[in-house]
């Protein structure tokens, strides 16, 4: 097997550029919206109200309550919409590394799980391996960084 | 709350901004390797590491994809290769659990990146647990090797 190679071409620019445009439009449309939806929460209680419920839980990772948003954006919806409510809460940059190594191992569950059982896999032990594998590296960030 | 739309207007274009500067150029740069045929030799240089996991080393081609292009184009090859029947259903399970661990990386970590993140910690802390954890499962795969339901 091997993909389709030929000489480096204006078409493989082109094909480069769309690709990162590609990219850059997908996360613009998850993330716009909930750049301002979380920036909306933040001027009522709710946001509040939110951070003070996940508070001890998220503590554990060393995240403010509100990063739960985060975590629960990137695991049902995608990374994308993980990053806009990352970027429009504010967040140290230690917080934003423990986010990012939880969720580079767990987001985007119902898309990704349902590849995985297409596969083969159950569903149950994909998605039980990837939240143990964001929890453990999510407390291991939070006391080693 | 026009203070807060306009917060939110000015926040958001300037984060697309920010990582749009490091992802464009990354996917360019994905493209070019592509072209010249790198990853296909990358693929080749880990026939040797898929057998420490016990995969036949046709696993390398899906698995290199997968890790650097993303999981829905690396299953598309591994739908592929496992109707060759190139694979067994264990190096299949084996390849899917390391990739639902670590796909399309590169992406990935730009993205974070881009927020500040170390692009080295992240990428080397991924791959180095989705390798581990996928050794492990090899071992307890390998045990029920006639019943492979995990």
């Amino acid at each position: 097997m091997a993909l389709q190679t030929g000489p480096i071409t204006l078409d493989t620019l082109k094909r480069g550029l769309k690709s990162g445009i590609d990219v850059t439009w997908q996360l613009a449309k998850v993330m716009i919206p909930i750049y301002f939806i979380v920036t909306l929460l933040k001027h009522t209680p709710i946001l509040g109200a939110i951070a003070q419920v996940f508070a001890p839980l998220m503590g554990f990772f060393g995240l403010p309550g509100e990063a739960a948003l985060v975590l629960v954006l990137g695991n049902l919806v995608n990374l994308y919409a993980a990053i806009g409510a990352i970027v429009s809460l504010s967040l140290s940059l230690k917080e934003i590394a423990i986010l990012a190594i939880m969720l580079s191992f767990c987001h985007s569950l119902p898309v990704e799980t349902a590849l995985a059982k297409k596969i083969g896999l159950s569903a149950i032990s994909v998605i039980a391996v990837r939240m143990a594998l964001a929890v453990l590296s999510g407390l291991a960030f939070n006391i080693l960084l | 709350m026009l203070e807060a739309l306009k917060e939110a207007a000015v926040g958001s274009i300037q984060s697309i901004k920010q990582i749009a500067i490091i992802v464009i150029p990354i996917m360019l740069v994905m493209e070019i390797l592509k072209d010249m045929g790198l990853l296909d030799r990358i693929a080749d240089w880990f026939s040797p590491v898929v057998r420490i996991f016990g995969m036949r080393k046709e696993s390398a081609f899906p698995l290199v994809i997968g890790i650097i292009i993303g999981l829905s184009y690396g299953a598309g090859i591994i739908f592929k290769a496992a109707k060759e029947n190139k694979l067994s259903k264990k190096d299949l399970y084996l390849i899917t659990y390391f990739l639902v661990a670590a796909h399309a990386v590169f992406e990935d970590t730009a993205i974070f990146a881009a927020l500040g993140v170390s692009a080295v910690l992240l990428l080397a802390t991924r791959l180095a647990v989705a390798a581990m954890f996928t050794f492990l499962a090899s071992k307890v795969i390998k045990e029920t090797e006639k019943e492979v339901n995990l």
